[in-house]
């Protein structure tokens, strides 16, 4: 949708952005710094469950310690999940808004995934600092490295993100089928075990996983260990196909959204 | 830009049938085909509206007309199934009680949003924000959440808003029904002054008042069709008529009141002394009341009239036997009347005018039409007439 002459919609995306990032935490005390707890306690518990009780390998953790190869990962891994999850919401959540005024919806999903993105990247820096103080080897040229897969992952949540939540206005099955999927999801991508213990016809399925490769290419690269490759080309080329087909699909379904909610 | 605002020919919408899971499943198929809903119940049909620069337009009809389906469209929210509609500028739209309004936002966070959503840029914003919070004049409550705020503290900031933005079509829907006096004063007073000011107008309402005040022509809808364009009085005028007939016919139902057999009003409308119908005159200017009555004896019946101030109170009644006043036979039992106010002397403000219809004798009241007048003008007198009078040299008592 065009914004009217001379004006353009760059500052209601800000307003959404800004919106976003605040409403989770305002009128808690303990503000953002939620953001980071939710996160921490799903990482001990799983770094409990699955480096201590279940014990993963320690040869196959690429030389980091179970709960660093974990954490790594899991950050990343909720930036798509929680980025799926408030895509799916915003929709129903600004009803009010889209019955009544006209507004390019999509706005709504790239400030959902947009602040979600923000205050797991935080939380993500934040960790991956500590791991270092820890005496994990985080190598930050390496994190600067993994930053045009992380667009990557960006774009890819983005255009999943955008084609669930018009798909879920149509179809209201999809939000319940999109909650088990995200599960069986994030078992299917090497989170909580490294890849390696996956027999090998399976592990070539699993690596068709966009999030199953970024994942493995981050604690790569943030171990100092390579630069980049030529699958990583692909990510980006399948991210940016997923943004443009997730587009398509919300643009040909936003305008009945008002119909239909 | 463009001195049409807003074009719509032929403009229809339908609404999907979604009862079951399947029914989306196929919907959603034939969207993504780009073939539009499938099954669908018809909300408008065939409406054409032209709106320029500086109209002022009222749209009336009943509930369920299809009103806000036709806003909607104007404002660029629904997509209409048939017929093009083209919009130019700004279309500040404050349909419901405060769209463009998150219910979680603060009131000053929604200022925010709501001239976002009007495409404003933050410092256009930015400067308007006092005039806003001041307008809306609801105190600390601008700091809390929308939800918190009474219906009335949503309008009023709705309102401002709105105001402060200056679109390029202002679309108001039932807004000034809520509210208080004092502020739906406010609101009107800023309505005169933004039409005055060149400013355009789209005005949904069910108060013909409103209408006949503030649009010059207006759309009635019915049942998703349009049933008539004209000026805002003579849609106002007809809109009232077909009230009084449905009332009429759900009183001719009722099988207490035997219809055809006892005198009854057709219609009364005002005019100026030039023949134009009006409802709204200047202080000191002649005010014709015209009504047709039915008798069914074809007797010449007697009518009565009085004018109440809009607050109730009783300005002026009379009989027209008492005057020796015959209504004139327009056909076998139809009866026309008038009365002529000659340079009126009410004070201004809003009145209503009534008419009652007897039988001959003048004894027993049967129908009674009232219709609503406003009379404009500047002047330092109070009370509800001007009485004649004259200032004479004094003296002292004797």
């Amino acid at each position: 949708m065009p914004a009217p002459p001379g004006h353009s919609w760059r500052w209601l995306l800000a307003n959404f952005l800004k919106r976003e990032v605040s409403s989770r935490y305002t009128g808690s005390m303990g503000g953002i710094l939620w953001a980071l707890a939710s996160p921490l306690v799903q990482l001990a518990l799983y770094a409990l469950v699955f480096g201590v009780l279940l014990r993963a390998p320690a040869d196959a953790l690429g030389g980091w310690r179970f709960p660093a190869f974990l954490a790594i990962a899991l950050w990343p891994w909720l930036m798509f999940g929680d980025s799926v999850k408030r895509a799916m919401d915003c929709i129903p959540a600004n009803t009010s808004l889209i019955r009544k005024v006209a507004f390019p919806h999509e706005l709504l999903i790239v400030a959902a995934v947009g602040g979600t993105f923000f205050i797991h990247l935080l939380g993500w820096a934040a960790v991956l600092v500590a791991l270092r103080l820890w005496g994990e080897p985080v190598s930050f040229a390496g994190l600067l490295l993994a930053l045009p897969l992380l667009a990557a992952q960006f774009a890819f949540t983005l255009g999943v993100g955008a084609f669930l939540a018009a798909l879920q206005v149509v179809l209201r099955d999809v939000e319940q089928a999109v909650g088990l999927a995200l599960t069986v999801v994030f078992y299917a991508t090497p989170i909580v075990y490294p890849l390696a213990l996956i027999p090998a016809p399976y592990r070539d399925w699993l690596a068709l996983n966009p999030l199953a490769y970024v994942v493995t290419r981050y604690r790569d690269l943030l171990s100092g260990a390579g630069g980049w490759q030529p699958g990583d080309i692909g990510v980006m080329v399948a991210s940016l196909a997923t943004l443009a087909a997730g587009l398509w699909v919300f643009r040909r379904l936003s305008p009945w959204f008002e119909d239909l909610l | 830009m463009s001195d049409v605002l807003v074009r719509l020919e032929g403009v229809g919408k339908d609404y999907p049938l979604l009862a079951s899971g399947a029914s989306r499943a196929r919907m959603l198929v034939s969207l993504l085909a780009g073939r539009g809903a499938a099954s669908h119940a018809t909300a408008l049909d065939g409406i054409d509206l032209e709106i320029r620069r500086g109209d002022a337009v009222g749209i009336v009809g009943e509930n369920g007309a299809g009103k806000s389906t036709l806003i909607k469209i104007i404002a660029g929210v629904v997509k209409p199934s048939r017929g093009t509609a083209v919009t130019n500028g700004r279309v500040g739209a404050l349909l419901e009680l405060g769209s463009g309004f998150h219910p979680d936002y603060t009131g000053r966070e929604n200022i925010y949003l709501s001239s976002a959503l009007l495409g404003l840029s933050r410092r256009e914003t930015e400067d308007k924000v006092e005039a806003i919070v001041s307008f809306a004049d609801i105190g600390a409550h601008i700091d809390e959440p929308i939800k918190h705020y009474s219906s009335g503290m949503v309008v009023r900031l709705g309102f401002a808003v709105a105001t402060a933005l200056s679109p390029d079509l202002l679309i108001t829907d039932e807004v000034l029904a809520v509210g208080d006096e004092s502020f739906q004063k406010k609101c009107m007073r800023w309505l005169e002054r933004y039409l005055g000011g060149g400013g355009t107008l789209l005005l949904v309402s069910h108060s013909m008042y409103h209408v006949q005040t503030l649009c010059r022509r207006a759309l009635w809808i019915h049942q998703g069709r349009p049933r008539l364009a004209g000026t805002a009085f003579d849609v106002a005028r007809e809109y009232l008529t077909y009230h009084e007939e449905k009332t009429r016919v759900a009183r001719a139902a009722a099988p207490a009141a035997v219809s055809g057999t006892q005198p009854r009003l057709e219609s009364i409308w005002l005019e100026r002394a030039s023949g134009e119908g009006a409802a709204t005159f200047a202080l000191g200017e002649d005010i014709v009341l015209r009504g047709i009555a039915l008798e069914p004896d074809d007797r010449t019946p007697a009518l009565l009239f009085g004018i109440v101030r809009a607050d109730g109170t009783p300005v002026y009644g009379s009989l027209s036997i008492d005057a020796g006043y015959a209504a004139t036979r327009l056909a076998e039992r139809r009866y026309a009347f008038a009365v002529r106010f000659p340079a009126a002397p009410l004070l201004p403000g809003k009145y209503e005018i009534r008419a009652h219809v007897l039988e001959p004798e003048g004894l027993r009241l049967f129908d009674t039409i009232e219709t609503a007048f406003v009379v404009t003008g500047e002047t330092r007198d109070f009370g509800l007439v001007r009485l004649a009078h004259e200032w004479i040299p004094g003296r002292e008592a004797p």
